[in-house]
C-alpha cells in the first residue's frame, strides 16, 4: 500500500452534530494535503478521530495499511502519528528540551523495572534521545532556549516548540493543526521550511489551516470541508479559485 | 420458614429505615451536580446538626420541631462557612481538584474529632427513647416513626422537586449546574446559586439526621458511614440526577434490608464497599443509561473546535 | 534510650509512608486515600507468615511488599480505567471495606488482632530496628530522589501538565499511574512488615482512617511537590505529640486532640501555604492544570 493514511467512510456525531459524515481520503507519502473550511467544518475532530482522541462510530482508518480503529491514543502514536494541537499543549513547568525528551517511546527509561535492572541502557537511550532533540531544536534555530520554560519564550517559539515536539517521532504521519495560526516571520519561514523538510524525507503532512498563503506555498492539493463533510479536493490553486467555496468560506 | 408476613415486614422496615439515606443522599447528589464537588465534607454537617440537635433535646430539653431547627441552622451556617470561606477561595486561585478532596474531606475529620473531645465517644441518641408507638397492619408491625419518616420524606423530595423545576432559583442551579460560564454570562448570580443548593443541602441533612436521631444512637465517626452509603447511591443514580440518587438510596437500603436473610451481620457492611465497587465497574455513569452519557471533560475540550 | 529508639523507629516507618503516599498522591497526582490499608496489608502478611509458617523476616516483609502491590492493582485496575476521580471512591470503599474483612477473619485474629509475632532481634532490639527503620527509609528517599530526577521524573511531570499531549506522544500514561500506584503501595506494605516485628501484635484499629489524616498531613504540611517535604512532614508531625503529652491529659481526649491538630494544621496549610513547608525543586508543581 503506497498510502500512508486511508481513510474510508468515517463517520462520527455527537449528539445531534454531525462532526464527520462519510470521510474517505488518502494521503501519499511526501504529500502534503491542506485541510481547509469554515470554523466547526469538522477539520480538528478530523484530526482527533485519526489521532484516536475519541473513536469513529463507523468507517475504517489505516496508517501504512494497519488498521487503527481498535488502537487506543497512545498506540496510535506509537504506530506513526504524530500531531500537534490548535492549543499546543507544551508541558508548561518544563524547559523546551525536556519537552522534546517527553517524546520518545522507544525508551527504557519509561519502563520502571527497566529503569531499575538495565540503568547503562537508560542513559545511552536518554543520550541518544538529546543528540536527536537537539538536532531538531537546531534545525529550527531554537538551539539557544533549549533550557528555558516554555512559558518564557515567545508565541512563535512556542508553536515551533510544538512541531518540534511532534518531529521527534520518526512516524510517516505527521498532522499539523494550525501551526501557523498567529505566527509570522522568521518562526513562519522556519516552520515552512521544516515541513517541506519533512515530506521530501518521505513523510505524509496533512496541514489543518486558515492561512491562504501557506496553503498555497507548501500544499500539493488541498481539501475543503464543511459540516463535517468533504466537498471537493483537488489542487490548491483551483480549489482556492472555487465559486462556491469562496461563498461557503467567506460568506459565514 | 420465610413466609409472605416476613417479607412483607422486612420491606416495610427497610423501606421506613431508607428514608433518611434518601435525605442524604439527595443533599450529596445535589451539592455534586450543582457545585460540581464531592461533598466530603457532609459527614461533618451530618455530625454538627446530628449533635445539635443532641445538645438541644436532651440538655436543654426542646421539643423535637425545636431543636431541628436549630439543628438545620448549625448545618446551615456551617455549609455556609465552608462554602463561602473555604471553597470560594479555592476556587478563585483555581486549586487543583485534589485541594478540593482534601479539604473536605479533613473538615469532616476534623468535626469528627471536636465532637469527640466534646461530647465523648459514648452512643448518643436524639429521642429519649427509641420505641414509638405502634400499630400492627395487615400483619406487620407499623411503627409511628415509620409513617412519619416516610410522609417527612416523601414531602421534602416533593418540595425539592418543585424548588428544582418550577421555581426561578430551581431553574437558575440547573442552569449552574449545566454550564456555570454560560450562566454567568446571562446574568445568574452562580455564587448564590451555590450558596442555596448548600442550604437546601444542610436541610436535608439536618432533617435526616433527626430521623435517625429518634430511631437510633451515634458515636462522632458514625456519619462517615453513612455518607459513604449517600456516594454510592449518588454514584448508582447517575453523577448528576438528584432524584437517581433518591431511588438509588431506596433501592439499596431494600437491599441491605433484605440481606439480612442471607448474609450473617458481622459481614453486612461488606456488602455496601462490595456494591461500591460493583457500581465503578459496571456502571460509572449511573444506572439511567437512558441519560446521555457526561464523558469526561478531556476528551470534549479536545473535540470542541473544527 | 529505650524511649528515643522507639521514637526513631516511627520516623522511619512514617518517613517511608509519607514518601511513598506522597509518590502516589504528590507526584502521580492520583487521588486515594487507601494508604494506611496497604500499610495494614504488609503488616498482617508478616503477621500470618511469622505465625504460622515460621518464614525468615526478609522473606516476609518481601512477602509483604508484594502482597501490597498485588492488592493494589485490585484498586488501580478497575478505578483508573473509567478515570481519576473514581480512584477516590473506590479508594474510601477499598480502606473501609477490607479493613472490614480483617475483622472478621479469624485466621488473622479478627477485631481482637493478631499477636504473638515473634521477635526477630535478640540484642539491642530498638537500636537495631530503629538502624533498619531509618536506613530503608534514607533508601527510599534516596530511590524516589533519583526517579523523580530522572527520565520517568520527566515523564510523570509532563503526564501532570497535560496527559492528552503526553498520551498522543505515544506514552502509556496508564501504565505510569498503576506502577506509581503499585510501588507506592508496595513500599507501604514494607513499613508494615516492619511495623509488624517492631510492635509484635496487630489490630485493625491502628490502621483506620486516622493513618490516613496523619499521613495526609505529613505530605500536605511537608511539601506535596517535593522529595524532602513528606520527610519534614513526618519527622514534625511525630514531634508534635511528643510534646502535647507534656500537657498530661486524659488518653479519651490525647487521640482526638491529636487529630484535632493534624486536620486543623492541613486546613491552615491548604489556605495559607498549600506548597508546604519544602517547596517543590524546579521542574515539580503540585498542580497540574493546562490552558
Amino acid at each position: 500500500m503506497s498510502n500512508v493514511l486511508s481513510l474510508n467512510g468515517v463517520c462520527k456525531r455527537f449528539g445531534g452534530v454531525v462532526v464527520a459524515d462519510q470521510i474517505t481520503l488518502d494521503l501519499k507519502a511526501g504529500e502534503i494535503l491542506g485541510l481547509i473550511g469554515p470554523n466547526g467544518a469538522g477539520k480538528t475532530s478530523l484530526f482527533n478521530l485519526i489521532s484516536g482522541v475519541f473513536p469513529a462510530d463507523s468507517g475504517s482508518i489505516a496508517l501504512q495499511g494497519r488498521p487503527l480503529s481498535r488502537l487506543p491514543l497512545y498506540a496510535r502514536a506509537r504506530a506513526g502519528v504524530a500531531r500537534t494541537w490548535q492549543h499546543m499543549r507544551l508541558f508548561g513547568s518544563m524547559s523546551v528540551l525536556e519537552n522534546l525528551l517527553v517524546a520518545p517511546t522507544d525508551y527504557p527509561g519509561e519502563s520502571l523495572w527497566r529503569l531499575v535492572t538495565a540503568g547503562v541502557s537508560v542513559r545511552r537511550a536518554e543520550q541518544q534521545a538529546r543528540e536527536r532533540a537537539m538536532h531538531i531544536l537546531e534545525r529550527m534555530k531554537l538551539s539557544a532556549i533549549a533550557g528555558a520554560n516554555v512559558n518564557d519564550i515567545t508565541f512563535g517559539q512556542q508553536k515551533l516548540v510544538g512541531l518540534a515536539r511532534a518531529l521527534m517521532s520518526q512516524g510517516p504521519l505527521l498532522l499539523l493543526d494550525e501551526p501557523m495560526a498567529g505566527v509570522e516571520g522568521a518562526a513562519y519561514e522556519t516552520m515552512r521550511q521544516i515541513v517541506r523538510e519533512e515530506a521530501a524525507a518521505g513523510r505524509a503532512v496533512c496541514v489543518v489551516e486558515h492561512n491562504v498563503s501557506f496553503i498555497r506555498d507548501l500544499c500539493n492539493s488541498a481539501v475543503f470541508m464543511a459540516q463535517g463533510r468533504i466537498l471537493e479536493r483537488g489542487d490548491v490553486a483551483t480549489l482556492l479559485e472555487s465559486k462556491t467555496l469562496a461563498e461557503l468560506y467567506f460568506g459565514q | 420458614m420465610l413466609d409472605f408476613q416476613t417479607l412483607l415486614q422486612i420491606f416495610w422496615t427497610g423501606l421506613a429505615n431508607s428514608t433518611y439515606a434518601v435525605l442524604l443522599a439527595a443533599a450529596f447528589a445535589l451539592v455534586l451536580k450543582v457545585v460540581k464537588v464531592w461533598n466530603f465534607a457532609q459527614a461533618g454537617l451530618m455530625g454538627i446538626a446530628y449533635y445539635t440537635m443532641y445538645l438541644a433535646i436532651q440538655k436543654l430539653g426542646w421539643p423535637g420541631y425545636a431543636a431541628l431547627v436549630l439543628g438545620a441552622a448549625a448545618a446551615i451556617v456551617a455549609a455556609l462557612a465552608m462554602e463561602v470561606f473555604g471553597l470560594q477561595t479555592f476556587r478563585r486561585r483555581h486549586s487543583p481538584p485534589l485541594t478540593f478532596f482534601i479539604f473536605t474531606l479533613v473538615l469532616s475529620e476534623l468535626v469528627q474529632y471536636v465532637l469527640a473531645m466534646v461530647a465523648g465517644t459514648e452512643p448518643v441518641s436524639l429521642a429519649a427513647t427509641i420505641m414509638s408507638a405502634s400499630y400492627i397492619v395487615g400483619g406487620v408491625v407499623v411503627s409511628e416513626w415509620d409513617l412519619k419518616a416516610i410522609a417527612v420524606t416523601v414531602v421534602l423530595m416533593a418540595l425539592l422537586f418543585v424548588v428544582m423545576k418550577r421555581t426561578r432559583h430551581g431553574q437558575y442551579m440547573i442552569a449552574a449546574a449545566d454550564n456555570p460560564h454560560l450562566s454567568r454570562l446571562y446574568g445568574v448570580n452562580v455564587r448564590r446559586v451555590y450558596a442555596l443548593t448548600f442550604v437546601l443541602a444542610a436541610v436535608l441533612i439536618a432533617v435526616a439526621m433527626y430521623l435517625f436521631g429518634t430511631r437510633a444512637s451515634m458515636v462522632p465517626n458514625t456519619p462517615l458511614e453513612m455518607m459513604l452509603f449517600a456516594v454510592i447511591a449518588a454514584l448508582l443514580g447517575g453523577m448528576g440526577n438528584v432524584f437517581g440518587a433518591a431511588v438509588a438510596a431506596v433501592f439499596l437500603g431494600l437491599l441491605r434490608a433484605f440481606s439480612i436473610l442471607v448474609i450473617p451481620s458481622a459481614w453486612q457492611s461488606l456488602i455496601l464497599y462490595a456494591l461500591l465497587f460493583i457500581t465503578i465497574l459496571f456502571f460509572p455513569q449511573g444506572v439511567r443509561v437512558a441519560r446521555r452519557a457526561r464523558k469526561k471533560p478531556a476528551a470534549n475540550s479536545a473535540a470542541a473546535g473544527a | 534510650m529505650e524511649y528515643v529508639a522507639s521514637l526513631l523507629v516511627l520516623i522511619g516507618l512514617y518517613v517511608i509512608l509519607a514518601s511513598s503516599f506522597n509518590l502516589i498522591i504528590g507526584f502521580g497526582g492520583l487521588i486515594s486515600i487507601a494508604h494506611p490499608i496497604f500499610f495494614a496489608l504488609g503488616a498482617y502478611t508478616v503477621g500470618v507468615l511469622s505465625t504460622q509458617f515460621g518464614l525468615h523476616p526478609v522473606l516476609s516483609i518481601v512477602a509483604g511488599f508484594v502482597v501490597a502491590m498485588l492488592a493494589s492493582f485490585m484498586l488501580s485496575l478497575p478505578s483508573l480505567r473509567i478515570s481519576g476521580d473514581y480512584l477516590l471512591i473506590t479508594s474510601i470503599g477499598f480502606q473501609l471495606g477490607l479493613l472490614e474483612i480483617i475483622k472478621n477473619l479469624d485466621f488473622v485474629g479478627g477485631a481482637s488482632g493478631l499477636g504473638g509475632i515473634p521477635n526477630v532481634v535478640q540484642q539491642h532490639r530498638s537500636l537495631v530496628f530503629a538502624a533498619v527503620a531509618l536506613g530503608l527509609a534514607v533508601a527510599v528517599v534516596l530511590g524516589l530522589r533519583a526517579l523523580v530526577r530522572g527520565p520517568y521524573g520527566r515523564a510523570i511531570q509532563a503526564m501532570r501538565d497535560d496527559e492528552l499531549a503526553f498520551v498522543a506522544l505515544g506514552r502509556n500514561a496508564m501504565n505510569i499511574k498503576i506502577t506509581i500506584f503499585a510501588v507506592g503501595s508496595g513500599l507501604a506494605g514494607v513499613a508494615g512488615g516492619l511495623y509488624a516485628y517492631y510492635y509484635q501484635y496487630l489490630t485493625p484499629d491502628q490502621f483506620q482512617i486516622l493513618q490516613s489524616a496523619m499521613i495526609l498531613t505529613m505530605v500536605v504540611v511537608g511539601g506535596m511537590g517535593s522529595v524532602y517535604g513528606p520527610v519534614v512532614g513526618a519527622v514534625l508531625l511525630l514531634l508534635l505529640p511528643e510534646a502535647i503529652t507534656f500537657l498530661n491529659l486524659p488518653s479519651s481526649v490525647m487521640g482526638p486532640l491529636q487529630g484535632l491538630i493534624f486536620t486543623s494544621l492541613v486546613i491552615l496549610f491548604l489556605f495559607l501555604r498549600p506548597q508546604g513547608l519544602v517547596p517543590s525543586s524546579k521542574r515539580l508543581s503540585a498542580g497540574g492544570g493546562h490552558e
